[in-house]
């Protein structure tokens, strides 16, 4: 052992200190960086060796350099991202479409039914009178109006959420091919027995934003590969290869998107439809109930419709009463068995008034025993007739109620649904929250402890370089004795 | 725990966030004056506040019909005091003229007034309310001809003053002065009866002109009788709106219950927010500030 081992020792803590010092500008360059988690130098000391009988290190060296990072709370946050997303596409949704129901803030569908009825009263007390039959048509108008532009709100929603498909499909497919990409290069790092530390965090990235838009399970191999299946088991990527998601027009009339799986590859092969897996009852997961993905198709194919089916429930009985009452009535022209709403118009989308009805075809009059075929104008019996069907229990799909209360209960049912979406959308956001704090405890950057640590390899640094002086100098004076 | 700067941030925003949130809600609520803003604050508060409401706005065409019908039935009342008054004369008359006359200017003056009054009666049966005869059933044709005839309906002109309660607005005019359809079919036709009297008078039939007074304050007794019935008609409205008005006070005041902000409360729960939210961005702002950094040389 000779002064030369010392130059050794000092040589080795100074490359140990300056890739120590690397390791903290690097996690402190990346102190803001989404999904990368803090690394650290794990040191040991070289083969001890023997010197004059003692054992003695020969220096130090770096084992490894770490990453702080739990498997668990990865995918803890993959899972809850999905479903968290998802009610945040439902929550969106819900709220465009409550406006529309909103009869505390403005006059809405359920006004509009009231003043309907309300004529019909006001005629009751005029029924030869010009200027009640033109109110009771412009209130009929607006509420024919009033259910096609409810239904044309609810429906935009629902294209909206079809529309948004397409752009869902495109992310996931560019998210899948950086994976494959990612998945190559900690193949190539492997092979070279580098360190893919920083790999590894893209790729548990971009699982993650994979889990916002769709439902997924991952994998990872032991080479740190991740292979990623969707919701129905088909697989997105695979090592190198990943497939497209894309969308395609449906054969209903108006087309809606189904979404469509293309085979694996790297480029994949071209989109098929014709042979392509249709996931779109799959995609979103059991109920549609992960990631934005399963949000739109959720809003699209189960809540619009529903709130859709509610109001042509309730126009088709609307015009089936209103009918049959009217066409028993006599109107001003003497003629019966006439319409009042159009015949074919049994939906919020097709609701209007009779083709045929002027205000002179409105019937006030209905049979008495001395007017059996009503040629008086000034008969009321039948516009009270009408008017009573607002008080009128019908039998709806939820039970038996009258107009006002089904709408009054529909529009409850908006004010539920959206309270739901938005406390569990509140809920999964405070949740993902506590699982990113306890990530980020375990593998975000704290500028103080890199300060720290910068300082404490700094010192070491140059202890090491003062060893190299000390030596240089003892070699000094050796080299003085054989002068 | 280790706490990282970014974690602290993270919480900050979110906390930040959060008390920024509740004060929004109690900022509408102040601004807007109401609990609930949209269906999704509270549904089932929602459903019966919507309840209230479609019965307050029944409540209100309820108001407005028996306003209506008050007017038809005050019009008639009219008529039926004029109808009334013109009766008393003509039993006056028939009275004076009880047991004959022998003069002719006596009897002339007699038939001539007794005409005039058959005429005023007429007149009054076609009163009207704008275009529509108050005596005239369904029909808005003029009811009664020169010469007296009804062509009007005995139908009653209904108008709903409650759910499921309606109240006829009109008397028949050929009850009234015909005594039914035919005339005299349910009791003294009194235009027929008038003009029976003249003919009495001009031909001295004593015997004619006593049944004539008989008929005569049968007839007043009818139109008083359907006077008494359109009075009690038309206490029921009054009865009825006082009703509505109370029931729409308490349903407006369940209403204001429900949706209308205590602003009391609602400005100690702003201050206590306020409060909290001011602490939050201070300590906020103070621990964002510290690093290791400002320390190092």
């Amino acid at each position: 052992m000779g002064i030369s081992s010392i130059f050794d020792i000092a040589s080795s803590g100074i490359a140990a200190q300056r890739l120590a010092i690397e390791v903290a500008g690097e996690n402190i360059a990346n102190v803001n960086t989404p999904g990368y988690s803090r690394q650290e130098v794990v040191m040991e000391n070289r083969p001890v060796g023997t010197s004059n009988g003692f054992a003695l290190g020969s220096g130090v060296q770096i084992q490894t350099v770490r990453r702080s990072y739990d498997g668990m709370l990865q995918q803890q946050i993959v899972n809850s991202n999905s479903t968290y997303q998802q009610n945040l596409a439902r929550q969106q949704a819900l709220q465009q479409i409550q406006p529309s129901f909103n009869e505390l803030a403005s006059d809405g569908l359920g006004k509009a039914v009231d003043n309907f009825f309300g004529a019909w009263q006001d005629l009751s007390a005029n029924p030869a009178g010009s200027a009640e039959r033109q109110a009771l048509l412009s209130r009929s108008q607006i509420l024919v109006d009033t259910f096609r532009q409810m239904n044309g709100s609810l429906a935009t929603v629902a294209r909206t959420a079809d529309n948004n498909l397409v752009g869902i499909g495109a992310e996931v497919t560019d998210h899948a091919r950086n994976l494959a990409l990612v998945n190559t290069q900690i193949l190539a790092t492997n092979s070279v027995g580098g360190n893919a530390n920083e790999l590894l965090d893209q790729r548990d990235l971009l699982l993650q934003k994979l889990s916002d838009k769709i439902g997924i399970t991952s994998t990872l191999a032991s080479d740190g590969t991740a292979t990623v299946t969707l919701a129905g088991g088909e697989q997105l990527v695979s090592g190198t290869r990943y497939a497209t998601l894309y969308t395609r027009a449906s054969a209903a009339v108006p087309p809606t998107n189904n979404i469509r799986l293309s085979g694996l590859g790297n480029p994949p092969p071209a989109n098929n439809p014709a042979l392509d897996a249709d996931v779109t009852g799959t995609v979103g997961g059991v109920g549609n109930s992960l990631g934005e993905l399963g949000g739109m198709l959720q809003v699209r194919d189960s809540i619009v419709p529903g709130y859709i089916s509610k109001l042509d429930e309730m126009a088709s009985t609307l015009v089936s009463a209103v009918n049959a009452q009217h066409s028993a009535g006599y109107g001003l022209d003497g003629l019966t068995g006439s319409n009042f709403f159009a015949a074919a118009g049994g939906s919020a989308a097709t609701i209007a008034l009779d083709g045929g009805l002027t205000a002179a075809k409105i019937a006030a009059g209905f049979p008495s025993v001395a007017d059996p075929a009503p040629t008086s104008t000034g008969n009321n019996a039948n516009t009270l007739k009408i008017a009573a069907l607002q008080q009128t229990s019908f039998a709806f799909g939820t039970g038996s109620a009258t107009l006002d209360g089904f709408y009054n209960a529909m529009v409850g049912g908006v004010g539920i649904d959206t309270q739901g979406a938005q406390n569990t959308a509140a809920q999964g956001a405070a949740f993902l929250k506590q699982l990113n704090a306890l990530r980020s405890s375990n593998s975000a950057v704290s500028l103080d402890e890199e300060l720290t640590n910068l300082t404490k390899y700094q010192r070491a640094f140059q202890g090491s370089a003062k060893v190299i002086n000390a030596a240089t100098e003892m070699l000094d004076v050796v080299m003085g004795l054989v002068r | 725990m280790r706490i990282t700067p970014g974690m602290t941030a993270d919480n900050a925003i979110y906390n930040l966030q959060q008390g920024r949130s509740a004060m929004e809600t109690l900022q509408e609520q102040i601004s807007s004056g109401s609990m609930v803003n949209r269906p999704s604050d509270d549904p089932l508060t929602t459903r019966q506040l919507l309840d209230l409401q479609n019965q307050i706005s029944a409540g209100d065409q309820y108001s407005s019909n028996i306003t209506k019908g008050e007017l038809f039935l005050n019009i008639t009342n009219t008529a039926l005091t004029g109808m009334s008054a013109l009766m008393q004369q003509v039993k006056k008359i028939a009275g004076d003229m009880a047991s004959g006359s022998t003069d002719a200017a006596t009897k002339a003056g007699a038939v001539s007034n007794l005409t005039q009054l058959r005429e005023q009666l007429i007149d009054l049966g076609n009163t009207r309310i704008g275009d529509q005869y108050v005596f005239a059933g369904f029909s808005n044709s003029q009811p009664f001809d020169l010469l007296g005839n009804f062509s009007g309906t005995d139908d009653s002109l209904d108008l709903e003053i409650a759910q499921g309660s309606r109240v006829a607005t009109n008397v028949s005019g050929g009850n009234l002065l015909r005594g039914g359809t035919p005339p005299g079919s349910l009791g003294v036709d009194i235009l027929g009866g008038i003009e029976a009297l003249i003919s009495a008078i001009s031909a001295d039939d004593t015997a004619g002109i006593g049944t004539g007074i008989t008929n005569m304050k049968e007839g007043a007794e009818r139109i008083a009788a359907n006077q008494a019935e359109v009075a009690g008609r038309l206490v029921r409205m009054d009865n009825m709106k006082g009703m509505i008005a109370n029931n729409q006070n308490t349903l407006k005041s369940i209403y204001g219950d429900l949706q209308n902000v205590d602003y009391a409360r609602a400005g100690v729960e702003l201050s206590q927010q306020t409060t909290a939210f001011t602490a939050a961005l201070s300590t906020t702002a103070k621990l964002t500030q510290l690093s290791l950094l400002d320390y190092m040389k």
